[in-house]
């Protein structure tokens, strides 16, 4: 394996020239340290400490750590976070200082009332970041829910530039892009498929999910490997206080989690189970369930973390989930996405905060058909990855911090183990393994100019290899449009180099603040993606195809700018709002040839049509933060188009996800102690969709036919739903006045509350009866919705 | 492969999801020249059908195409003429001259060459061999809460040694055709489709039991395919590989699944022909030509 390190030099470089000025500085002192909600001793991410005099601050990381470094002095640190009750610090800077914090959350009552006008100070407006959503379990959990189900990815699709093909679709699409090229980290583990149930629910507990966070622009150099955006799911670490059990009883599934402390204060576990349970309930009605039949998911998340002193900490979190569609014993369907992370937190020194992540990840499916063992069918795919990832950030002083790390992945890719037996003559119909690796550097700096400019910029650079056993064809491409023919194949040994890409990602955001309630941000970022999911059904499913860049693919690259402004306003600064307009140019993006076969096929390659895309759009977004009635509203106007020569007559077209104006309002209003309710709108524009023009008749049977040959000309109706919810919460105290230990609560929710018929697709038939020759056949177009009627749920939920 | 999954899924979200028909505006079209040309070695006269294609909704029988003069020829220069049906718009007839005349040789190459209307539509294929059936089998399967007691059929037939043999495998039931898209039962070696490498065998259980109506009763019961008394005949025809993608893709267009089924569904697109027309400005055509050969066997089933 020969490695192209042409660029770490250059980074090398990059890092003494930045870092060089500064190491010098020794007049300066650093503050350091962890914040975390004092209830359950979880890591608060993204938690402000600013220093008022100095009129400076910083957020902390992931892990909860922050670290500034400033002239000596006396100052007042204020440590703040939404939701909690915000501390103040006398410090006198004459050493290095460590301030291990814990917040204690805002009392029940006081939520209504008290918003602190300066409560967030690197918000909306003041952070470099744009196009990123955080979303905190607390908000996800109040979102009304499909048959009472928390979901994450539900949620998260109520943000703008999100959207979906359509319930029951796998995954979900950020500004124009597809369903594969998102990139879903769960504890920094990729999440190849997040769905259960097809795209019901998500594979996300959210009892064992801390926080979650979606990239959909100003990627940081941090990231890479997907086109369209990185949603980053953090694990909870476990309550190190006091045991604690969480759960809950529904209408699909049950949960159950317990966390507790390892050692007090010092480590703690968190293990989260869930199961739906529709099969036992019916198991003694359907003798299809008591012949070895299943039709059920289940998921496991498991997390446990160690403090071995101030400077070091390791953490070890794990997923395993599963979906079952049994028809027997030994006939039926299967998928689940298995992950194991295992991180060590080190500080190097006051100022340099650094961690290693190894990951594996495995994503698998597996059909099995066959009346008896003479005559079966068998079939599994995987996908697994091996990932080491190291990590540093350097807190150079208040105005830069400084990232840089690398990240290397092993892949290995089995399409297809697959085994036929005809009359007790078996026959393998597997696909080679395909062995890749996919490896990276990056460098980034947060930097503040003055008070008004910041500037976060940054270089990656990403490596891609694929390596041998194995084969590469070459294609006659003389006729776009149709299957390709093979005319060259090439044959590669174990381990050989057989295709190897490199690509340079500039990384580049800034702000400017025009006030202290408003700011323009703007950014710019190259993203390439060396793994393709390949699917093309009308919508995402669990049976797709992920496959690595050949000679033949070629890694997909997207260049995004967007431009945004970003403004506080209210009387208490209590609503939020941003206007960001962006622009996508992709290359290398695939289609399909009409009739594409994308399971099971050896020559795939043969049936994959090239070409570029282009994305833009404008998103709105007001959020109201506190007070009774809080909530936001999303809107957001979009286009995504591709040209790819041999569809559409070569003209562009739109995307199957091209969903033009996308409108989501969430609203959450407190009755009372009590009570309170939820409620979110949905307005999509329909999908598109391809039409037949005419209809002619080969051997009886009629086929519909686009005489323009057209490609998605029309439009599905639009998509509009309201969904609405009421928690209520379980009696609080005791009749002597003393707080129950037990909390629970109920929530009662409706999902399509006026039964909407929402179209998922329409499809075009024949009438399906025998015609006999010389009568005519009638054909018709159908609507089909998914979930087309009311929805209600109840669930109950508990916490000792 | 995926019909196994659209019956998967069918049989259990069916009813939950819900589907409406509609009735949506289409783009207007010309009408374009429809070649439904699928002649044999079977015993008597072959047809071949000239159409116009009529707008998607127009629930009426398709126009036939009259005064063309339509003609096939071998690559050694037979030529088969096919004569006007003068009652039967758009029909052309091939008779044979003597009772035991068939048309067509299994390796030759035979071209189909039309003039419609002032211009001229070609096509070349090759007759592929075919397989001869061993027997036609019946199971008794015990019913569940989808299916009653049921008697499934079952064809037997190796497909020939040498990988590349593509077959169309078509059932009469009591002498009925079994004519829904569903029901179109093809077959590549003894698999599904050219990936399969299944070579040589019989083949593979969902083929051979391709041969089954399955027909649900007012309550989406299925009803045994067969009962004692009925009879069946299964023809299997050979396909050319064009013949086959070609049939495989009408299968993707019309065979939809409905319901959750339409998750794993392809988007609407247009099916391959093999007739062009010699004009590249021309009037395109659609349709298609195969010439095959046949095997068959019938069977009464008597418990």
């Amino acid at each position: 394996m020969n490695f192209n390190f042409r660029i770490l030099p250059v980074i090398l470089a990059g890092l003494a020239l930045i870092t060089g000025g500064q190491l010098q500085a020794q007049s300066k002192y650093t503050i350091n340290g962890y914040v975390k909600d004092q209830s359950n001793g979880e890591a608060l991410i993204g938690a402000t400490v600013y220093i008022r005099q100095a009129a400076t601050g910083t957020v902390t990381n992931v892990y909860g750590f922050y670290s500034l470094t400033l002239d000596p002095g006396t100052y007042t640190v204020e440590f703040s976070y939404l939701g909690y009750q915000s501390i103040e610090q006398e410090v006198v800077l004459d050493k290095n200082i460590r301030i291990d914090l814990e917040l204690p959350l805002v009392a029940a009552q006081l939520t209504e009332v008290v918003v602190e006008a300066d409560r967030d100070r690197e918000n909306n407006v003041q952070s470099v970041e744009m196009s990123t959503n955080k979303l905190d379990i607390a908000t996800i959990k109040k979102i009304p829910a499909f048959l009472g189900e928390t979901d994450v990815l539900k949620s998260i699709q109520l943000l703008p530039g999100v959207s979906t093909v359509g319930e029951g679709a796998s995954g979900f699409n950020v500004r124009g892009g597809s369903v594969g090229q998102n990139l879903i980290l769960l504890d920094e583990a990729p999440v190849y498929n997040s769905s259960h149930l097809l795209g019901f629910f998500s594979v996300f507990n959210p009892d064992a999910v801390k926080d979650t966070k979606l990239y959909k622009g100003a990627i940081p150099s941090r990231y890479g490997g997907r086109l369209a955006s990185l949603l980053d799911v953090r694990m909870k670490d476990g309550n190190n206080k006091k045991y604690e059990v969480t759960g809950g009883i529904g209408t699909i599934f049950s949960r159950l989690a317990v966390e507790g402390p390892i050692v007090k204060e010092k480590g703690s576990f968190i293990v989260a189970g869930r199961r739906s349970y529709a099969d036992i309930l019916a198991r003694p009605f359907v003798e299809l369930l008591q012949d070895g039949g299943a039709l059920n998911f289940y998921d496991l998340t498991l997390k446990a973390n160690y403090t071995l002193n101030a400077k070091n900490r390791v953490y070890a979190s794990g997923y395993f989930g599963r979906d079952n569609f049994m028809f027997d014993a030994n006939q039926g369907f299967d998928w689940g996405n298995s992950t194991a992370t295992l991180r060590w937190n080190h500080l190097f020194n006051d100022r340099m905060f650094a961690n290693v992540s190894a990951v594996f990840s495995n994503y698998d499916y597996a059909l099995a058909f066959g009346e008896d063992d003479l005559d079966k069918f068998k079939w599994s795919s995987n996908i697994q990855n091996y990932m080491v990832k190291p990590e540093v950030t350097y807190f150079i002083n208040s105005d830069n911090e400084l990232s840089f790390g690398g990240e290397f992945t092993k892949y290995i890719f089995e399409p297809a183990n697959a085994l036929g037996v005809s009359d007790g003559a078996a026959i393998d119909i597997s696909l080679p393994e395909k062995n890749t690796i996919e490896a990276a550097v990056y460098i980034g700096n947060s930097q503040k100019i003055n008070s008004a400019i910041a500037v976060e910029y940054g270089l990656r650079y990403s490596y891609f290899g694929l390596f041998g056993a194995g084969t590469l064809y070459t294609y006659d491409n003389s006729t776009p449009g149709e299957s390709k023919e093979v005319i060259a194949t090439e044959t590669f040994g174990r381990g050989e180099k057989m295709q190897t890409y490199d690509n340079l990602e500039p990384r580049l955001a800034l702000k400017v603040q025009m006030n202290q309630r408003s700011s323009v941000k703007a950014s710019y970022n190259r993203m390439v993606q060396y793994l393709h999911l390949i699917s093309n059904t009308t919508a995402s499913n669990p049976l797709d195809v992920w496959t690595p860049s050949t000679n033949n693919i070629e890694p997909e690259l997207a260049d995004q700018f967007t431009v945004g402004y970003f403004r506080d306003f209210g009387s208490n600064q209590d609503y939020e709002a941003s206007i960001e307009t962006y622009y996508r140019d992709t290359q290398n993006q695939i289609d399909y040839i009409d009739g594409a076969e994308i399971l099971l096929n050896e020559n795939l390659e043969a049936d994959l049509l090239i070409g570029s895309g282009r994305a833009y759009g404008v998103e709105l977004f007001v959020k109201k933060n506190s007070g009774k009635l809080n909530g936001w509203v999303s809107y957001t106007v979009g286009r995504t188009e591709l040209q790819v020569e041999g569809i559409n007559r070569g003209q562009w077209y739109p995307t199957r996800f091209d969903q033009t104006h996308n409108l989501k309002i969430a609203a959450f209003y407190d009755i009372n102690k009590r009570w309170s309710l939820s409620s979110d709108f949905v307005f999509i524009t329909g999908t598109p969709t391809t039409f037949p023009t005419s209809r002619y008749v080969v051997q009886g049977i009629v086929v519909p036919h686009n005489t323009n040959d057209s490609r998605n000309n029309v439009r599905i109706p639009s998509y509009h739903r309201l969904d609405l919810s009421a928690r209520m919460e379980g009696r609080q105290f005791k009749r002597n006045g003393k707080e129950r230990k037990f909390k629970d609560y109920w929530v009662f929710s409706v999902y399509n509350l006026y039964a909407r018929r929402n179209p998922f697709s329409i499809y075009f038939s024949q009438q399906d009866v025998r015609t006999q020759p010389g009568t005519p056949t009638t054909t018709q177009a159908t609507q089909l919705s998914i979930i087309g009627t009311i929805v209600p749920s109840v669930s109950y939920n508990f916490k000792f | 492969m995926n019909r196994i999954l659209y019956i998967l899924f069918g049989i259990m979200f069916l009813f939950t999801a819900c589907e409406d028909i509609i009735d949506p505006t289409l783009e207007d079209a010309e009408p374009i020249i429809v070649f439904d040309a699928w002649i044999s070695d079977t015993p008597g006269p072959q047809e071949i059908r000239i159409m116009l294609s009529q707008p998607y909704f127009d629930n009426t029988l398709p126009p036939g195409v009259q005064g063309a003069t339509v003609q096939v020829t071998d690559n050694l220069g037979v030529v088969y003429d096919f004569f006007e049906d003068l009652t039967a718009p758009g029909v052309y007839r091939w008779t044979p001259a003597l009772p035991d005349e068939t048309l067509g040789h299994v390796g030759r190459t035979y071209t189909l060459s039309a003039l419609v209307g002032g211009e001229t539509f070609e096509s070349i294929t090759t007759m592929e061999r075919t397989t001869p059936i061993d027997s036609i089998t019946f199971t008794f399967d015990e019913g569940n809460s989808f299916m009653e007691d049921s008697y499934i059929g079952e064809v037997w037939a190796r497909d020939s040694i040498g990988s590349g043999d593509a077959y169309w495998i078509k059932t009469w039931k009591n002498g009925e055709l079994l004519s829904k898209p569903s029901e179109i039962n093809l077959a590549y070696d003894a698999g599904f489709s050219s990936g399969g490498e299944f070579d040589g065998v019989y083949f593979i259980y969902p083929i051979r039991t391709g041969i089954n109506p399955f027909d649900q009763d007012e309550n989406d019961v299925f009803l045994s395919p067969y009962m004692p008394g009925d009879s069946v005949y299964v023809e299997i025809h050979s396909l050319s590989d064009a013949a086959f993608s070609f049939l495989s893709q009408v299968i993707i267009q019309t065979d939809r699944p409905g319901g959750f089924g339409e998750l794993f569904a392809t988007p609407l697109a247009n099916v391959p022909t093999n007739v062009v027309n010699t004009n590249s400005n021309g009037t395109p055509a659609v349709g298609f030509f195969n010439v095959a050969s046949v095997s068959g066997m019938g069977k009464k089933f008597v418990e």
